[in-house]
């Protein structure tokens, strides 16, 4: 038993060191070598020509603007949302709910193109609205500014501020609160005095997630920052990439290294935040409802900005795509648009054979790379929270490394592995790369649901006489179905949806749905792009939603 | 099933100290009886506890159920939990939430593959012994906690094990049912041919529940015993306190014949009925609150009669618990309800020499 344990948590150290740290050392050695792509003649040269340059500081300005203000935007909409769902008296909680968990279904490269579509200074759908009603003779706004990518990059990352705040918000010992009512401060105050201070790990994590988040953002730099010639580090090595006979991956790799440096120290403060956190919100096991604010005459208004907000962020984007992809061009919605409505962009969608393979890629990439995923991470979150040696510490850091990839540079430093190796070119190279970089957000979820199961019910198995594989099939697994659920509906959409690791690594026959939307969105297919990115949505949806009537049927059954 | 302990040792190190959690422990606990060890928390029980259902793996040592060896550092021998055939209550019941009451119970005898007919039998059997009929549907996270009590009994008791232990099993129930349950597993154990090792905190409990007491401290056995004994006869003045409330007072042995011994204190010459200190050792004599006789004026002083101030005197119910100046010493004492005395009164008292209980420090 203790053997075999500590037999798994070696295997497992070595796999998550083979996905995690070989890209990170391609990455490092790639960065000093000579040549594109062939490693040797170690040498400054790229670094020298990378930070030597006077437009990359141009670059990293831009970079710094774009990723503080959208990570701060996040941030305090989350705080917003999450102090009304947990201590005020509004109507309708269930939509904190919705805005939570439905912008995982919309990919987010799609959802910058939609805010194209509405916003773009020539013939953005709501700016010709404002135009025609308010007689201008320009457009009143411009997505293709770095203020629209903030806007649009800060709602992307929303859900993440969110679902860390709230529930920190949600299982705090009201008591504190309450003491601080008795002695005499009123709602703001206590707000002000006792609960935001009590929070602030929450929140500054939050924020340093958002951060590292926004460092790595592809999609938004790339479909809106591009076309008004706005450069952050990501599209600058991008950039790089996609320059020239054979790219310089060497300077990509360099560049890479600023951003993947900074994302891990980020990375390691957010993790000293949040293992602080838990000592200092102490969770209350007592298991009523924290203090209700009452709200009053603002709970009308509050409500109606809860409504705008979500018809902002997820109807509005989905309406314009659908609208686009059944009109054939352009154009204002009106009794001539509706009349001129036709299937054409659909058709052409289904006779793309590149559209085909996109689709098939993807669905392959998330169903598989989900499922080894969440079986990696059962084991990896089992031997982190049940297994307390030194080694399985070491694993923890290890699976927390990848948390801070940067999907653009960690997919450099697989570059320089892959061409090495028969993987180079084969949707293979991109499984590894998918769940290399995102099995932190797999083992996440499973953790917690590991933590929840108290080590009696596993120690009772055994002297039950219940061998390991026994205990492991009838006990840990069905207490962990539903993190297992979570951790693989979270892995499945953003291996579906996955774009910067993509970019990079697809080659023809290797593309993925999200690079077909880049590249649509390249060419100006929008009807073409919009068909596409539906039928993305609509597949997310359902995957999410039959996953989560699997998981239920799971259940074990409860009052 | 006896089990033999030796040499036990376990060492934990937790911010540079290193933390005895066992220290040398020899034990036998004797077959079909009910041993309980009893300590403070962090004085090693639970991890003696641990060590011989194999949940825990000691530093150096052996342990040894019936006639096997399932642990020892020297033979290298470690038999896994699952194969030592020992029933087990945890402290947290530790009842799986996604079976239902059949399945929890069930699931020692499936994973010995027994036939599933023998199983509803055994089920069902066993059920009907902890007074649970017709709880096999019912799902776990719909008992009350006294149910959940008994059905993690039962899953401990159906596949006959030789051996169960217990972890402080009684800690999670409220004052009423905790007595009430406290019988009933006694009436349970007794009536099974079981060894059983049960480990709590609770003194009360202890002296209930138990045919034999193991009086635990900082991952020592300080002191073996039936519960009289322990109580009556204690040795160390650690386990006298442990068991019960008394009064310590620290004395120096002045003479020793046959039939007792006499100590002095700060409080005046006591008698005791014990011969086994020599004179000048220094010993703590123990005189229990409930052994004070009160003595009237009027009547002749018996001997170890003391006298002194009342304090205070507080009523709760059965007897008063008061407090006595003696000099400058305090004591505790209990007078029955119907004394009529106030605080500044003046008092005597005495104390049977066999209720002067001498203990080493």
């Amino acid at each position: 038993m203790i053997k075999s344990q500590t037999r798994l948590t070696w295997v497992l150290i070595a796999i998550l060191a083979l996905l995690s740290l070989s890209p990170v050392i391609m990455l490092l050695i790639g960065s000093f070598s000579k040549g594109l792509v062939q490693i040797g003649d170690f040498t400054l040269d790229k670094y020298k020509a990378v930070y030597g340059d006077v437009s990359f500081y141009g670059v990293l300005g831009d970079t710094c603007v774009f990723v503080l203000c959208s990570a701060l935007f996040s941030t305090v909409l989350a705080l917003f949302l999450a102090y009304l769902n947990n201590r005020t008296d509004i109507p309708g909680k269930f939509l904190f709910k919705v805005i939570s968990v439905v912008p995982m279904m919309i990919p987010h490269v799609l959802f910058a193109v939609s805010w194209g579509l509405l916003l773009n200074p020539s013939n953005g759908i709501l700016n010709l609205i404002f135009k025609d009603v308010f007689r201008m003779s320009h457009s009143p706004m411009n997505i293709y500014s770095i203020g629209g990518m903030i806007l649009v990059e800060g709602r992307l990352d929303l859900p993440i501020a969110y679902l860390i705040i709230s529930p920190a918000m949600a299982s705090f010992d009201v008591s504190l609160e309450e003491s601080s009512r008795v002695s005499g401060a009123g709602n703001i105050k206590t707000l002000l005095r006792i609960t935001l201070p009590l929070l602030r790990p929450a929140i500054l994590a939050a924020l340093i997630l958002c951060i590292v988040r926004c460092l790595a953002s592809f999609a938004v730099p790339s479909v809106l920052g591009m076309p008004a010639n706005i450069t952050v580090l990501a599209t600058y090595i991008y950039k790089i990439t996609t320059t020239g006979l054979i790219p310089d991956y060497g300077k990509a790799a360099a560049t890479g290294m600023c951003i993947l440096v900074l994302s891990i120290s980020l990375i390691y403060v957010y993790r000293y935040l949040t293992r602080s956190s838990e000592k200092f919100i102490t969770v209350s096991s007592r298991g009523f409802k924290p203090v209700v604010v009452k709200l009053k005459g603002a709970r009308i208004p509050l409500f109606i900005i809860l409504l705008i907000l979500l018809f902002v962020l997820i109807i509005l984007p989905v309406l314009v795509l659908l609208y686009t992809s059944l009109v054939p061009y352009s154009m204002v919605p009106s009794a001539k648009a509706f009349s001129m409505m036709n299937l054409n962009h659909w058709k052409s969608v289904f006779t793309d054979s590149i559209s085909l393979v996109s689709l098939k890629n993807s669905l392959f990439l998330s169903l598989v790379g989900a499922t080894l995923g969440t079986i990696l991470s059962v084991f990896v979150s089992y031997v982190i929270v049940k297994v307390k040696t030194r080694s399985a510490g070491v694993l923890e850091s290890l699976s927390f490394l990848s948390f801070s990839f940067p999907g653009i540079v960690i997919a450099i430093g697989f570059m320089w592995l892959f061409v090495r190796t028969p993987l180079y070119a084969t949707i293979w190279a991109l499984l590894i790369g998918y769940i290399a970089t995102y099995l932190p957000y797999g083992i996440r979820p499973m953790t917690s649901a590991f933590i929840q199961i108290h080590s009696h019910l596993e120690e009772s198995s055994k002297v039950c006489g219940a061998s390991f594989l026994t205990t492991v099939k009838r006990i840990i697994v069905p207490l962990l179905v539903s993190g297992i659920v979570s951790g693989w509906v979270l892995m499945a959409t953003m291996f579906f949806r996955e774009l910067s690791l993509s970019v990079v690594l697809s080659r023809p026959g290797t593309e993925t749905l999200a690079v077909m939307i880049l590249k649509f969105s390249d060419d100006g297919l929008w009807g073409k792009l919009s068909a596409l990115g539906i039928i993305m949505i609509a597949i997310s949806t359902l995957m999410v939603v039959s996953a989560n009537l699997i998981g239920n049927r799971f259940k074990p059954a409860s009052d | 099933m006896e089990i033999r302990i030796t040499g036990l040792k376990k060492y934990y190190k937790s911010e540079g100290n290193i933390i005895k959690a066992l220290d040398d422990v020899n034990l036998v606990i004797p077959s079909n009886r009910i041993f309980t060890l009893l300590g403070p928390s962090g004085c090693g029980k639970t991890t003696l506890l641990r060590s011989i259902v194999g949940l825990e793996t000691p530093d150096e040592g052996e342990i040894q159920i019936g006639d096997t060896v399932v642990w020892s550092s020297k033979k290298k021998i470690f038999v896994p939990t699952e194969k030592r055939s020992l029933g087990m209550v945890f402290q947290t019941y530790a009842i799986w939430p996604h079976m239902n009451v059949f399945n929890n119970i069930a699931y020692p005898l499936q994973n010995q593959k027994i036939p599933r007919a023998e199983i509803e039998q055994r089920v069902r059997k066993v059920l009907e012994f902890v007074q649970l009929e017709g709880f096999e549907k019912r799902p776990a996270t719909r008992l009350s906690g006294g149910q959940q009590q008994r059905v993690a009994l039962a899953r401990a008791l159906v596949a006959k094990p030789k051996v169960i232990l217990f972890d402080e099993p009684l800690s999670n129930l409220d004052a009423k049912l905790r007595e009430e349950t406290r019988k009933e597993l006694r009436s349970f154990l007794t009536e099974l041919e079981i060894t059983a090792v049960y480990v709590t905190h609770d003194r009360v409990e202890a002296l209930a529940l138990s045919d034999n007491i193991g009086v635990m401290r900082n991952g020592r056995i300080v002191e073996i015993g039936d519960p009289k004994k322990i109580y009556f006869h204690a040795e160390h003045q650690f386990v006298a306190d442990f068991i019960g409330r008394s009064n310590l007072i620290p004395a120096v042995v002045e003479k020793k014949d046959a039939n007792g011994s006499i100590v002095r204190t700060d409080i005046g010459q006591f008698v005791c009925s014990q011969t086994d200190f020599d004179p000048q050792s220094k010993v703590v004599v123990c005189i229990r609150p409930e052994f004070v006789e009160l003595v009237s004026a009027d009547e002749p002083k018996p001997v170890n009669t003391v006298s002194g101030i009342v304090e205070s005197m507080v009523f709760v119910g059965e007897v008063y618990e008061s407090e006595i100046k003696v000099e400058n010493t305090q004591v505790m004492v209990k007078f029955p309800a119907t004394v009529d005395l106030s605080p500044g009164d003046p008092v005597q008292f005495s104390v049977r020499p066999e209720h002067c209980l001498l203990v080493t420090e």
